[in-house]
């Protein structure tokens, strides 16, 4: 009567920590398509502009900044390229990716736990759309970029293949970070709206509106020790400067985002039992 | 004919939910009660050493008063709580119908929900718009399949999620409650798939307040009391047991 491919669910399975939760994503990559898909719609099913808002949140944000900084500051990048390229690319990469990918990341198990508490989904699932749900967004406003360079009159340099590389290194970043917030949300709730003040000062901390050479020479080693402004340098050097960035900002890049990724989802692993619980 | 496996096998499972006596909600709370070494955890066991065996094709009740741990046994078997102590073991694809507004998306079309509530239940994204047709169709509202499921009412909301729970032989389907929802015509329908379903060979664990429902579906039934078994078996001694003794 059973056939080989009955599912079987034994509570005493062992569950490998660092295995089994990717594992568990590529096995459910149906259903995280769906999730994505969801996410990016649902959240402005109800608007006239509709998901016309991808694009335009970042853009009126832009907008905002360059305002403020040019017509009130006097200040623009100190940079040949035009000031709203490099702000633009800042708030794609640091506010859309990192910061709202994040905090999507660390609510997303108490926003799914109608689901969560009633059918056997791994938690990784949730965690793991709302990372990618943000990368959707930064590469639509990438796109948004490319039409907006030639525009202002700068060049698309051929480095624009290599942006996967700095959006892989970003969405495993965001990941690890999104599922250690979550694993932390479980216990305390609070902790998500002491996570969305911290990156309101880390978009701040890293040159995401502005140049690094306003900040005195000696002062520079605190915003480079960052691992966020090595993935600004990475991206804007493929993005428009079209210039190898140097290899520490690569390698500091890359070995960032995997120590995260890892250690966030072992983290998430160990602590899913009581998470079931408390959800 | 061998005799096919059980479908479920739950060895001394036990289900502890640990609580911080006073249980602080946000880290300042906490910190200062750990300061004050005021966290005193308390371990409340909503399942305590129960074992049983649901063989393949059973109709298997479950009947006790409220907070017995019936609806956290069900979570165990849907394997979205796993167990603290003990082991639990389930063949076969399973189909929770426990209050299945929660996994519906309000803003997403009936369209849409179906497609995933079913991806969610573990089946195949292109199967599941194969059957669009056929679930509505007995949901009783096709020409309501592109409206956001914000405009459904309760009883159509109830109806689309059992027709997707039922839809395609479930090998096992946990009850809890849901057949009271719904107008006469439609318990009436609703039934009359379960019956089918129990038929063709479909495990079913029920949990149902309505005794004469368990009495009358269930072959054996399981009465819990604190957590643990008060009494396991056939289903006309132990309900008229459990009626007695309320």
């Amino acid at each position: 009567m059973t056939t080989t491919n009955t599912p079987i669910y034994d509570s005493a399975s062992p569950r490998r920590p660092i295995v089994h939760p990717f594992v568990n994503i590529w096995t459910n990559r149906d259903l995280i398509k769906l999730l994505v898909g969801r996410d990016l719609t649902v959240r402005y099913k109800r608007s006239v502009l509709g998901v016309w808002w991808t694009v335009l949140n970042p853009l009126l944000t832009t907008l905002v900044y360059w305002f403020v900084f040019s017509a009130i500051f006097q200040r623009s990048a100190g940079t040949e390229v035009p000031f709203v390229i490099y702000l633009l690319s800042g708030t794609l990469l640091i506010s859309v990716f990192f910061s709202q990918g994040s905090v999507a990341g660390g609510s997303s198990l108490i926003s799914g736990r109608t689901i969560l508490s009633k059918i056997r989904v791994p938690g990784e699932v949730f965690a793991t759309t709302a990372a990618l749900a943000a990368a959707v967004n930064f590469l639509i406003g990438t796109v948004l970029l490319l039409i907006i360079q030639p525009i202002l009159g700068w060049p698309i340099p051929w480095t624009v293949v290599l942006v996967p590389i700095p959006t892989l290194a970003m969405l495993a970043l965001v990941t690890g970070f999104g599922m250690l917030i979550a694993s932390a949300a479980i216990h305390f709730y609070d902790v998500l709206d002491f996570v969305r003040v911290i990156l309101q000062m880390v978009i701040w901390l890293v040159p995401t509106f502005y140049p690094i050479e306003i900040i005195p020479e000696n002062l520079q080693i605190l915003v480079k020790v960052n691992p966020l402004y090595s993935y600004l340098v990475v991206f804007r050097g493929f993005m428009y400067e079209g210039v190898f960035p140097p290899t520490w900002n690569l390698v500091y890049m890359g070995a960032s985002a995997i120590i995260v990724l890892l250690l966030g989802v072992w983290v998430f692993s160990k602590s899913w039992k009581q998470a079931a619980v408390r959800l | 004919m061998t005799k096919s496996p059980p479908s479920v096998v739950a060895t001394n499972i036990g289900l502890a939910y640990r609580m911080a006596r006073d249980q602080a909600g946000s880290m300042k709370e906490f910190a200062i009660n750990m300061l004050k070494r005021q966290v005193v955890y308390e371990s409340l066991w909503a399942l305590d050493d129960v074992s049983f065996e649901i063989g393949q094709g059973e109709v298997f009740g479950v009947v006790g008063p409220n907070g017995a741990g019936k609806s956290t046994l069900m979570k165990v078997l849907a394997g979205v709580l796993p167990p603290t102590s003990g082991r639990v073991v389930v063949r076969g694809l399973v189909s929770p119908m426990i209050e299945l507004s929660g996994g519906m998306n309000p803003e997403m079309t009936g369209r849409e929900n179906i497609v995933m509530f079913g991806v969610l239940l573990g089946r195949d994204p292109a199967y599941m718009r194969e059957r669009v047709g056929p679930i509505s169709e007995w949901a009783e509202l096709p020409e309501f399949l592109d409206v956001p499921m914000r405009n459904y009412s309760t009883g159509m909301v109830a109806r689309l999620g059992f027709a997707i729970a039922t839809d395609v032989k479930p090998e096992i389907l946990l009850v809890d409650e849901v057949l009271s929802v719904g107008d006469e015509a439609f318990r009436r329908k609703s039934n009359e798939r379960l019956e089918e379903l129990m038929e063709g060979g479909t495990t079913v664990v029920l949990v149902s307040h309505s005794l004469a429902t368990v009495r009358s579906m269930a072959d054996r039934v399981m009465w819990l009391d604190h957590g643990r078994i008060k009494m396991l078996g056939e289903s006309q001694t132990v309900v008229q047991a459990y009626q007695d003794s309320v």
